[in-house]
């Protein structure tokens, strides 16, 4: 049940502060150590906040009835009923934000440029040397329209599919700048 | 990352029948297979509603005979009143309506089609758990209607119990066709709790970028807000009829004096879940109306935070007024009068809604096509309704309408002729994007105007009987009420062959409809974000975000 509660998980997305205007989800962090990093997370509408609201509301207002039974044998009668309803929603958000916790972390530094994608099939790695990265922009014969892929290591990846097109665009760009930093 | 897939993505549409419409898991099919069986169904109590009003036509009974129930009246042949097969017909009327009919139409049938559609996301967050629902739904039908083919109380077939099924008449009937009810209502409340958990989640994370909660369309608000009373509402009914179940079939005396039990209790509990459940029956429509109305009147619709806020306290008060049906059971004067006044406090955020429809069409530019008649019909018969209700939450008036034909008048006024009407405002307004074939307007208008005559001359008349003092649910009445029971069944007849015609108009434009080119074939003021979709729209939506600009539109926020 860890997590289960409040306690948050140090990714990009719970961080407090989160700027109305929706930033771009994808962060490039500080260098570090010669290496750069980059984050991309998919976006997600709800706030774990929100989720503790729309909880606390829903037990407070689906006790009224237990609380009119106090005293009887209905009470049992009705409480499964509710704990298995209760249950339901809890699971069902908890689920759906599992389902969005794709994170990729792209680290770049002079010798190596390596990305991770932890995801549902659980954590995928690619290597490659930096100087010989391609980066691809499929502008419609990928999936999405913008799809981004590298080339040079074992096998060509994706990065950020789940991202708009007008951001890939943009993280294409930024990223050809950060190669040519390192090389 | 997951490994390139350039390989370009035309995609076919390769599913079989059997996988598209049987194992679907996609949110447009669902709702599709929804709107149709909730059709079926609603069909199927629609002929006992016939059966009933054709037995009530005229005074003494002539159809509903022991010795056999007939179509035709037969003066020459003894005809000996058959109570059970009238309360059966009026128990799976209810049943089949309240559980398996609206329900499934606006909340199954609209919602999963357009509530994705409207916040720009790919489907609903559990594909898989939405078809679940949807064949718990069916299955919850097929138990019902067995329920109503198995052998019941007085050896007959059938539960002749009410929709309610109160005890102690429910814990007593005999024979295994009640219990068989227990079942399909619980298959039913169970597929509606699933379906809420589904909407909930996709509603509140799979919106769009930019698309806050207080940008969110009206139609998808309503879903939101009728899914939270389903979750809050549906687990207290199942609750109260697995303990009906014990009670019939564990000894258990939940239900009982005999054993310590208490029949109101039972009261309370269904109807905790009864009031919610008939806001759930009726906050989509809702939606559908602003939706409606707000594009032919070309105007947004006036005041949008309030509207939201509206429902939302609907909702929530809907929670505290349950027992209004229940004020001649034995309360004391200090309950009955809260009830009554938390009643009344519900017409606020009601009226507010009213108004506002009314200020949304003020100084805009109206159009009379089909869904727009509708809105205008449930507008005006909704307030109809809603007044009658106002009188109806007064405990002493109570006293006198109680169980009588003015509570029936009431309740179809803003079911029948509210939350159906917003169906059909519903079906003609996004008929041609889901279909991608237009109906032919005469047809809808006349459609239109048989089933707004058709249901005002079945249910007007009945507020008279009511006020003269005729019970409901009973199979015949003293020569006095007949005159009106007479109006009130010709308006049954009207009503039913306006369906039938509609069901021919369904027909004809699905097969020969003349085919839709435009995306939104009304006007720009029909701004959400299924209109930017082809007509019908492809098998998968917003797989890419939508554009900002193609649904946040400045203007009315």
């Amino acid at each position: 049940m860890r997590g289960f509660f409040l306690t948050r998980p140090a990714l990009p997305w719970t961080q407090p502060r989160r700027s109305k205007q929706s930033p771009m989800p994808y962060e490039w962090l500080p260098p570090q150590n010669g290496e750069t990093h980059l984050h991309l997370w998919t976006y997600r509408s709800l706030p774990r906040r929100g989720m503790v609201w729309f909880l606390s509301i829903t037990i407070s207002l689906i006790a009224l009835p237990l609380a009119a039974l106090i005293g009887t044998m209905a009470l049992w009668g009705l409480l499964p009923f509710l704990l298995a309803a209760i249950a339901g929603i809890w699971w069902a958000l908890n689920r759906s934000f599992r389902d969005g916790e794709i994170l990729e972390d792209l680290t770049l530094s002079e010798t190596e440029l390596t990305l991770t994608h932890h995801g549902r099939k659980g954590v995928q790695t690619w290597a490659a040397n930096p100087h010989w990265v391609r980066i691809i922009l499929h502008a419609s014969s990928g999936p999405v329209p913008n799809y981004l892929t590298l080339q040079g290591g074992p096998r060509e990846v994706e990065l950020g599919a789940f991202l708009s097109p007008a951001e890939r665009l943009q993280l294409r760009a930024e990223l050809q700048d950060a190669l040519q930093r390192h090389r | 990352m997951a490994d390139a897939a350039i390989h370009g993505h035309e995609h076919h549409d390769e599913r079989g029948f059997f996988t598209r419409w049987f194992m679907s898991t996609n949110h447009k099919d669902i709702g599709i297979l929804y709107l149709f069986t909730a059709g079926v169904v609603g069909f199927i109590s629609v002929l006992f509603t016939v059966y009933m009003r054709l037995e009530l036509m005229n005074p003494g009974v002539q159809y509903m005979c022991l010795e056999g129930a007939r179509f035709i009246a037969d003066e020459a042949a003894t005809c000996t009143p058959n109570g059970h097969l009238w309360n059966v017909m009026i128990t799976y009327h209810g049943v089949l309506m309240m559980f398996f009919v609206v329900i499934p139409a606006l909340f199954g049938g609209f919602g999963n089609y357009l509530m994705p559609l409207q916040i720009g996301a790919p489907d609903m967050a559990f594909p898989r758990m939405n078809n679940l629902s949807f064949w718990m739904y069916v299955a919850g039908t097929a138990l019902g209607v067995a329920s109503m083919l198995t052998p019941g109380g007085d050896g007959q077939l059938g539960s002749g119990v009410g929709w309610v099924l109160y005890p102690p008449l429910s814990t007593n009937e005999a024979g295994m066709s009640m219990d068989l009810a227990i079942f399909a209502v619980h298959l039913s409340g169970a597929s509606s709790i699933l379906g809420a958990i589904n909407m909930i989640t996709t509603f509140l994370n799979m919106r769009t970028p930019g698309m806050t909660l207080h940008k969110v369309p009206l139609f998808a608000w309503s879903i939101f807000v009728t899914a939270w009373l389903i979750l809050l509402a549906l687990p207290v009914l199942a609750g109260a009829i697995t303990m009906l179940l014990t009670d019939r079939n564990f000894g258990t005396t939940f239900f009982d004096p005999a054993g310590g039990g208490d029949p109101i209790l039972y009261q309370h509990i269904l109807w905790f879940f009864g009031h919610p459940e008939v806001y759930i029956i009726v906050i989509p429509a809702f939606g559908i109306i602003s939706q409606v109305i707000s594009t032919f009147s070309k105007k947004p619709i006036f005041g949008y935070l309030p509207m939201v806020y509206a429902m939302v306290a609907i909702g929530v008060l809907g929670f505290v007024v349950w027992a209004h049906h229940m004020y001649t059971v034995g309360m004391s004067v200090t309950q009955q009068s809260y009830f009554m006044l938390a009643t009344m406090v519900i017409a606020v955020p009601t009226g507010i809604k009213i108004f506002s429809w009314i200020a949304t069409m003020w100084g805009g530019s109206i159009e009379f096509k089909t869904p727009m008649l509708w809105a205008f019909g449930f507008l005006f018969l909704f307030t109809v309704g809603g007044v009658t209700g106002i009188v109806l939450s007064q405990a002493p008036v109570d006293r006198a309408y109680h169980d009588t034909y003015y509570v029936i008048a009431h309740f179809h006024y803003v079911m029948s002729l509210g939350a159906v009407f917003g169906i059909f405002a519903g079906i003609y307004f996004w008929f041609g994007k889901m279909s991608g074939r237009e109906y032919p307007e005469w047809a809808g208008k006349l459609h239109f105007w048989a089933m707004f005559i058709g249901a005002n001359l079945t249910f007007f008349p009945q507020h008279f009987l009511g006020r003269q003092g005729m019970p409901r649910r009973y199979i015949d009445y003293p020569e006095a009420y007949a005159y009106w029971n007479h109006v009130s069944s010709l308006g049954a007849f009207l009503s039913f062959a306006s369906f039938l015609f509609f069901i021919g108009i369904v027909f004809y434009s699905l097969l020969w409809g003349k085919k839709i080119t435009q995306n939104n074939y009304w006007n720009e003021y029909a701004d959400t974000l299924e209109w930017t979709l082809p007509c019908p729209p492809p098998e998968h939506t917003f797989e890419q975000l939508p554009k900002r600009e193609d649904w946040d539109h400045a203007h009315g926020h």
